[in-house]
């Protein structure tokens, strides 16, 4: 048979299944038609792993049984006393190739004299982590520092009580809150004019929003429980499980997102933390993040903060755990591109080609719970004016996969 | 017809087999099967110790969903598993004593492969026990430098699986269209 078309036939001896399934997924992914695996007496090369248990003594028994057949052997330490093409663990694919056509040469050859062992020469395995540069700290919006991680760990720890009322409120699934939109609204958007910009802008500091806003992150600041008390029953924020105590007919507090509380109208109390935070029998506990954020979302409507800029490039600084929020149109395409390129309001809506209210959308839900930033170092201000993300060479696969993801 | 492939990593119990088998189109093939039909005059079959499954993504094309075997040592393979894949999908299991130490470490290990892709987090068994939080996982990540999506992910549902990949996909190319959603 002429053996330049039938597959190389290679025997694994000595290794573990996992190293084995490996390799038969290499054979299978790369080079289906050059090698297939086989049972040791029909191969034509044999890779050996020498680092088993009785390696050596197989390997004797094997070159006295298969003579003429190549080896490549494969071993975690330097060891070349044995003629035959060698590689060092961990192994690289370039490294087996190679070694594969080396040994694919020497079954071509008339055995003649015995050729002197080989290593074939890989990189070094990499030394990882922590060489990436520190991010920049994240930019509020607002007055309140949250604390320093080590602090918002140490709190946490203690406080499972409430685990039991996690998600209890379904915050993901509601078509209503992905509410009328029209659109076309901002079609013709100006920035540079005053009074559009007015018209996509709100005062978010005298909502429900901003007020809780306000009250969330004092109480993880303070390391205190917070009562926020308004026309609403009061709302109790347990800041170290990041809970809060609302009544159980919580929902038409995203009602009132469309109305504006002066401040004498709402107060915001710390609260002892040796107090009784056990909801009442009329109340519930929920997670206040997904509250948060849909609570800003109903308030937006399309809108964003007073005094955002419409031009200054926004980076992301955490992705939201978009699993158990709602996702807003085209929320995880406005994420990614801000985790890749710090890129501005107008221009994500350009670039993604979206309308530019859902962008705006999902920008005041995530600046609510600080997961997005104006970029203000200057790398990140000259990124965002080089031009926006490249086509992957793969988005048709991909487009059908996201199609797949979607219907069943 | 063309193979692309997303790899799943992260330790033993993270949900590798139970996510594949979420999003596959059949029940995950075992690599008994692929390794018979690589492989004709092999009789025994191994059990072998990757997870695998396939989505069909049109005529031409289908993805294979690889699991890597949850083993934290030394692991030669995995430069072979990864090569050519399009992105790795990295679950932590929150029941572990130190998750944050899964996670740096196969962060570490898949490093050249994530640097050239991109990698999605999901957090499992959050429902089993809820601390350390999503917010944990994000300091980790930022004192790294790292922005990455970290999702509370339930390995048996398929639609916390598939927003993951998702994710990946977008921050793979955030060009990309999303179909009426
Ligand atoms: N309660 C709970 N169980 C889960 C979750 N994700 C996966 N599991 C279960 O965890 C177990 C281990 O998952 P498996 O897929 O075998 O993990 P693998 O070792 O990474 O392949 C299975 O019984 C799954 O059904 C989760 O989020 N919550
Ligand atoms: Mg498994």
């Amino acid at each position: 048979m002429d053996n330049r078309t039938r597959p190389v036939k290679i025997a694994a001896l000595g290794m573990e299944k996992r190293t084995y399934s490996t390799l038969q997924l290499f054979f299978n992914d790369h080079c289906k038609d050059s090698y297939v695996l086989v049972e040791e007496n029909s191969a034509d090369i044999s890779i050996i792993d020498m680092d088993g248990f009785q390696a050596c003594r197989m390997l004797e028994e094997h070159k006295k049984q298969y003579p003429d057949q190549p080896s490549i052997l494969i071993s975690l330490s330097h060891d070349k006393a044995h003629d035959a093409v060698y590689i060092r663990k961990p192994i690289m694919l370039d490294a087996l190739s190679s070694a594969l056509l080396k040994a694919k040469e020497r079954l071509q050859q008339p055995v003649t004299e015995t050729p002197a062992a080989e290593e074939i020469v890989q990189k070094p395995e990499q030394q990882t982590t922590d060489k990436k540069p520190k991010a920049a700290a994240p930019l509020l919006l607002n007055n309140v520092t949250p604390p320093p991680q080590e602090t918002v760990r140490r709190a946490k720890t203690g406080a499972k009580r409430f685990d039991q009322y996690r998600y209890s409120a379904n915050f993901l699934t509601e078509d209503a809150d992905l509410e009328h939109i029209d659109t076309r609204l901002a079609a013709n958007f100006n920035p540079d004019n005053p009074l559009q910009a007015a018209e996509f802008q709100y005062q978010s500091e005298q909502t429900l929003q901003g007020y809780f806003q306000q009250a969330y992150f004092t109480a993880l600041q303070k390391q205190q429980n917070v009562v926020l008390k308004g026309v609403w029953r009061p709302i109790t924020i347990l800041y170290k499980s990041k809970q809060l105590r609302v009544e159980k007919n919580f929902r038409h507090l995203y009602a009132l997102s469309g109305m504006l509380f002066d401040k004498s109208e709402v107060s915001i109390e710390l609260l002892d933390n040796d107090a009784d935070c056990e909801p009442g029998l009329n109340e519930t506990v929920l997670p206040a993040e997904p509250f948060l954020w849909k609570l800003a979302m109903r308030t937006s409507r399309g809108r964003v903060p007073m005094d955002t800029n419409f031009t200054a490039p926004i980076k992301l600084i955490r992705w939201p755990n978009f699993t158990r929020i709602i996702v807003t149109p085209h929320a995880l395409r406005i994420a990614a591109l801000w985790a890749k390129q710090p890129t501005s309001l107008m221009n994500t809506a350009s670039y993604l080609a979206i309308p530019l209210q859902h962008v705006f959308m999902f920008y005041t839900a995530a600046v609510s719970l600080n997961f997005v930033a104006p970029a203000i170092t200057e790398k990140d201000q000259t990124t965002a004016t080089t031009p926006p993300v490249k086509r992957h060479r793969y988005r048709k696969i991909f487009q059908h996969l996201l199609a797949r993801l979607r219907n069943n | 017809m063309t193979n692309y492939k997303i790899i799943f990593t992260g330790p033993v119990g993270a949900g590798k087999t139970t996510a594949i088998s979420s999003i596959s189109d059949r029940p995950p093939v075992s690599t008994d099967k692929v390794a018979s039909d690589m492989t004709r005059d092999m009789k025994k079959t191994t059990t072998v110790a990757c997870d695998y499954g396939t989505v069909r993504l049109n005529d031409d094309d289908c993805l294979h969903l690889y699991g890597t075997p949850g083993q934290q040592r030394f692991d030669f393979m995995w430069d072979i598993l990864v090569s050519g894949g399009i992105g790795l999908v990295l679950l932590l299991d929150n029941t572990r004593p130190d998750p944050f130490q899964d996670m740096t470490f196969f962060l570490g290990q898949f490093q050249d492969f994530i640097d050239q892709t991109q990698v999605a987090v999901g957090v499992t068994q959050m429902d089993r026990k809820s601390s350390p939080c999503i917010d944990d996982y994000h300091s980790h990540l930022n004192k790294q430098g790292l922005t990455i999506p970290v999702f509370d992910v339930d390995a048996r549902k398929r639609h916390d699986v598939s927003l993951l990949i998702k994710a990946l996909l977008f921050s793979l190319d955030p060009g990309l269209l999303e179909n009426n959603d």
